[in-house]
């Protein structure tokens, strides 16, 4: 099977290409490290028989990679899309130096203390994307979240209290527009020189409220162990905010951040049950998977917390 | 308090994981046989686990029925946040003192 897709890829690509090697990763997304013609590349490739709601195919992905890059976003640059690669669709993109695992970027020496502000850079680029130049985005909903806790069926009442604040305490709706979708600490490659030199992960891309996707990157589980830092282990909410302002023009207020960082913990709380389900329903079992459904207790003790704040 | 996965659903998943990826990649003799009394051991609890009652989560269910019809008398939120706080004691004890 490798032996065949780097045969493949070497017509596509039109130059030598090294042997893939598979690395560590998502269950969902295959990811292979290539070097064509002496560049390193990354191929992300469809993993057998998972079939997502509400993510990307990777044709679309591609295309989001390619508007995004042409928008001006630091990501990686788009090589090709390969519709059937051994049997299954698959892509190319340029293989970017640097750490991309939430624990270690926490825990980097050197940090950049600009890292919030280049943050915000990416995303206000990110959220002025046409709406027009990827058509095929679906623009979603809040309530979808109660849609997917009814789907795994399982009672928890701090996820309902949570939904209920949501409901009751709507900020005005704002213009949607393109968002990441997935916007945090592990999902950029940062790098002690420079800071911040890739978004990647484009799979949740879709239309919606801005401030949605701006708080995602506070939600406590992508701290990494780092509560205190609560724009994701790394830095202070306020630079962030301030440098998204200026750029948008959006004037966002922290109270508006956080009833979405609230709605963060929520979606992610859900996430980690249908997750679970993923395991139970035979669909894609594994140990990590399973634990996911235990491991949410603590997102929901974050959203009791958060519910304790607002109250106060 | 009921919780999935159950007790016994996370010792199959462990089964499975120790089985279908660990068990291929032991070459050392040694290893491998101890490796299958721990997978017997294993299943000795999983099976135990099989004839116990299974929880009721009836009281949950009919907190979580409440809340999302907007029936949350003052308190509620107290009495949520200790119930998961007694389930983190089991899944994840040290998350607790994070706060």
């Amino acid at each position: 099977m490798i032996a065949e897709m780097r045969e493949a890829l070497e017509s596509v690509l039109g130059t030598d290409v090294s042997e893939p090697r598979l690395l560590a990763g998502g269950a969902s997304k295959e990811a292979w490290a290539i070097d064509a013609g002496g560049e390193p590349l990354l191929l992300r490739r469809a993993a057998a028989g998972v079939i997502h709601k509400h993510t990307l195919s990777l044709a679309d992905e591609f295309a989001v990679l390619e508007a995004a890059h042409e928008a001006g976003v630091k990501a990686p640059r788009p090589i090709a899309y390969i519709a059937d690669l051994d049997g299954r669709e698959a892509f190319v993109m340029e293989r970017l130096e640097g750490e991309t695992i939430g624990r270690r970027i926490v825990r980097m020496e050197g940090l950049p203390s600009e890292l919030p502000v280049q943050l915000a850079d990416e995303l206000a680029k990110i959220h002025a994307i046409p709406r027009a130049r990827v058509p095929f985005l679906q623009e979603a909903r809040l309530e979808r979240m109660i849609d997917e806790l009814d789907e795994v069926g399982e009672a928890r009442p701090a996820i309902e209290l949570g939904l209920w604040y949501l409901r009751e305490h709507r900020p005005p709706p704002r213009d949607p527009v393109v968002v990441h979708g997935d916007y945090r600490i592990g999902n950029v490659v940062v790098r002690a020189d420079e800071g911040l030199v890739g978004v990647l992960d484009w799979e949740f891309a879709h239309v919606d409220e801005p401030v949605r996707d701006l708080a995602f990157a506070l939600v406590r589980a992508w701290r990494f162990g780092v509560p205190a830092k609560r724009l994701g282990g790394i830095g202070d909410v306020e630079p962030y905010l301030e440098r998204y302002n200026e750029l948008t023009g959006l004037d966002v207020r922290p109270e508006e951040l956080d009833y979405w960082e609230l709605a963060g913990n929520v979606g992610w709380a859900i996430g980690c049950l249908t997750q679970m389900q993923r395991h139970l329903s035979g669909l894609d079992r594994s140990v990590e998977l399973a634990v996911l459904g235990r491991l949410g207790a603590e997102v929901e003790y974050e959203i009791c917390h958060l519910l304790e704040k607002v109250a106060a | 308090m009921s919780e999935r996965p159950t007790a016994q659903e996370l010792t199959e998943a462990i089964l499975e994981f120790l089985g279908g990826e660990i068990l291929p990649t032991i070459d050392d003799q040694r290893l491998r046989f101890r490796t299958l009394v721990a997978m017997n051991a294993l299943s000795i609890v999983y099976r135990e686990l099989e004839r116990m009652p299974p929880e009721d989560d009836a009281e949950q269910r009919e907190l979580a029925r409440r809340i999302r019809n907007g029936d949350v008398p003052p308190g509620t939120l107290e009495r949520v946040k200790r119930d998961v706080a007694e389930r983190l004691r089991i899944a994840s004890p040290r998350y607790l003192e994070t706060y």
